[in-house]
């Protein structure tokens, strides 16, 4: 019993303070966000939190920003790992010296920056008095450097759609590129014998191939820029802010009964990652994607 | 016709370290085999037969040399144009493919509609023992099961020559012998050209209509199974067939004399004088007392006795000679390793190589 036992006692201080901080949060989150909130007086449960907000034009403009920023950024980011990871791949099969491991390493460097530094960098290179503008200037391709178009704290949100390009693309390569390695060097000789070209060969074995690692690390990157913070806090505009960042004004606007309609939206951007999270596995499982990979 | 000719195709690999030398060779190669014929390059590993294979396929790019089908030119076409199929060591299925689309992968390839081409893959599912296998993966599948896969996918597409890569070689005994039994049948039934390449004599010989012997980079000899067999050219090929009772000697005024005086007899084969080897196959080697006609008597120590599917293989120590032979199992009961046995070989049987 007691040898039985030994690892779960064990693993208890970890897992309970996990329990208590993660659920006991997000409970106790969801509570505030239906209205239970003692310390203003508030005992009762209701959706009032849900009803303003669904009612609110901010809340609502809020959403297609996020969501906005969130499609788009997936969007490049998708789109620049993958040519990235096909790129090494390649380069890979065809040089046999050291230089694509260079290459490998460099493409991994943004992995290692964190997100606020990673914003820092875009500040400082694409503000209309940031160095990418000066140099253009400096080169005479553009007068003055007002004209340099507003991509940081500009209310479209390229700024934050950038950070998260430059920062995330590198992570979806780095899920690719494994998967690529897994493509069998005489799968091209096969493909080559049977008539396929190097498009076709893309098309019918390299695609098929990493599409479930694709659309898993889309996925992700979707989520996460979808309900992180510190960069559109860093980029953003004050209004429309994204909705972790207008769950945040709302927070600490300085009124207490602010405060469930601000857990309302955390709890909404919870739901919503989770029903994401539902029709992917949904689709992954109806397009077969994983099937005959072992 | 469209026979498939590789005239004088030539290969060097540079050494990958300037101060090793141990680049490789394939020397220039000239072959012409015959539409519908069954083809192989037989030769022990590193021989350049897959590369041999390769440049045929055009997956590795020719230092010289041309390769014709019919009348056309294929040099400086690239593998995906040749209209050639492959069949490799491994199946090399897709596994996201079910194995319907796999076999229809060539035919896709050439832009066939899919309804077409999804019944050309049934057929030939079919073909290889494998109906209502369609829509299975890869992986549900046994490896022998996978290589008839490959073997479809290689076949449906109509090929002008099928390219084998020692395609049974991953396979067990058993499922080899019946790999080869399909093969054949299906060669005969489709009339489709195959270059085969093996190391395994036993299988070349089931299933070629003509062999060419490679070693070191270059071709040795061509012929047919028996003719390679029984009347090798060199004694390289004479050993890489499996025959070990290679007797140097003198022949004069025709009569043969093994340089260690193991054998000393009379040839009635019309050859000049001259320095020779003398190659016995195990086979006209018998156990027997006395003397007979056309046989001539060697004496000996049996140093090793071996059973092997229904017949004794016998390794006897006659003078300072090893001489190979099989027995049946009755004679070999009546000996054992360290008695002496007498042997006759059968000079009709018995092949001479000028040195």
């Amino acid at each position: 019993m007691w040898r039985k036992s030994k690892p779960y006692l064990l693993l208890l201080p970890a897992a309970a303070t996990i329990i208590l901080l993660f659920f006991g949060g997000i409970f106790d989150g969801l509570l505030k966000s239906f209205g239970y909130f003692p310390a203003i007086g508030e005992t009762e449960l209701n959706l009032a939190a849900y009803d303003r907000l669904l009612h609110s034009a901010s809340f609502w403009e809020s959403m297609e920003l996020t969501l906005r920023v969130a499609a788009l950024s997936s969007f490049l980011s998708a789109v620049i790992g993958a040519l990235i990871a096909v790129a090494l791949f390649f380069l890979n099969e065809s040089m046999k010296t050291n230089s694509p491991k260079a290459w490998h390493r460099l493409f991994q460097l943004p992995l290692t920056i964190p997100h606020l530094v990673a914003g820092y960098i875009v500040v400082l290179l694409f503000t209309q008095s940031g160095f990418v503008s000066r140099v253009l200037a400096a080169f005479g391709w553009i007068d003055n450097i007002t004209e340099f178009p507003v991509l940081v704290n500009d209310p479209f949100g390229w700024g934050i759609i950038l950070t998260y390009a430059w920062k995330e693309a590198p992570f979806v390569s780095l899920m690719l590129y494994p998967v690529l390695s897994r493509i069998h060097g005489s799968w091209r000789e096969v493909s080559r014998v049977f008539g396929a070209g190097n498009w076709q060969f893309i098309r019918e074995i390299v695609v098929p191939a990493i599409m479930p690692g694709w659309a898993i690390a889309t996925f992700i990157v979707f989520v996460f820029t979808f309900s992180a913070f510190e960069v559109p806090y860093l980029l953003g505009v004050t209004y429309p802010s994204v909705l972790p960042v207008y769950s945040y004004q709302l927070y600490t606007s300085g009124t207490l009964s602010d405060r469930p309609e601000a857990l309302a939206v955390n709890m909404i951007l919870a739901a919503i990652t989770i029903l994401l999270g539902l029709v992917a596995y949904y689709f992954s499982k109806r397009w077969n994607v994983l099937k005959g990979w072992g | 016709m469209s026979d498939l000719r590789i005239i004088d195709i030539e290969k060097r690999y540079q050494a990958v370290q300037p101060k090793n030398d141990a680049s490789f060779m394939l020397r220039p190669v000239r072959l012409s085999i015959r539409e519908g014929e069954f083809f192989s390059l037989l030769g022990p590993s590193g021989c350049g037969k897959t590369t041999l294979l390769k440049l045929v396929a055009g997956l590795l790019q020719a230092d010289g040399g041309e390769i014709w089908v019919g009348g056309e030119n294929l040099t400086n076409v690239p593998p995906e144009s040749r209209r050639f199929a492959m069949v490799f060591q491994q199946s090399l299925l897709f596994p996201h493919k079910t194995i319907e689309d796999n076999v229809a992968f060539g035919l896709k390839m050439q832009k066939v509609g899919k309804k077409q081409r999804l019944k050309a893959a049934r057929d030939m599912l079919e073909q290889v023992g494998l109906a209502g296998f369609g829509n299975r993966f890869p992986d549900e599948l046994s490896g022998g099961q996978q290589q008839r896969v490959a073997l479809a996918r290689a076949l449906v597409a109509n090929p002008r020559v099928l390219l084998m890569d020692e395609p049974f070689s991953a396979l067990d005994p058993g499922l080899r012998k019946e790999m080869r039994e399909l093969l054949s049948r299906i060669q005969k039934d489709f009339r489709v050209t195959v270059l085969f390449v093996t190391h395994d004599r036993d299988e070349a010989f089931a299933l070629s209509d003509r062999i060419a012997v490679m070693g070191d980079g270059q071709l040795r000899q061509v012929g047919s199974a028996r003719d390679l067999y029984e009347r090798p050219e060199t004694t390289a090929v004479a050993s890489f067939l499996g025959l070990r009772n290679i007797l140097s000697g003198v022949l004069k005024n025709s009569r043969f004399a093994s340089s260690d005086g193991t054998i000393e007899t009379d040839v009635t084969k019309q050859l000049t004088d001259g320095a020779y080897f003398m190659v016995i196959r195990p086979e006209a080697i018998k156990a027997a007392e006395g003397n007979q006609l056309g046989h001539v008597s060697v004496s000996g120590i049996v140093q090793e006795l071996k059973y092997g599917r229904g017949m004794y293989s016998l390794k006897v120590n006659a003078g300072n000679q090893l001489l190979e032979c099989v027995v049946t199992t009755t004679q070999a009961e009546k000996t054992a390793v360290g008695e002496p046995i007498n042997l006759l070989v059968d000079m009709e049987e018995v092949w001479f190589l000028k040195e």
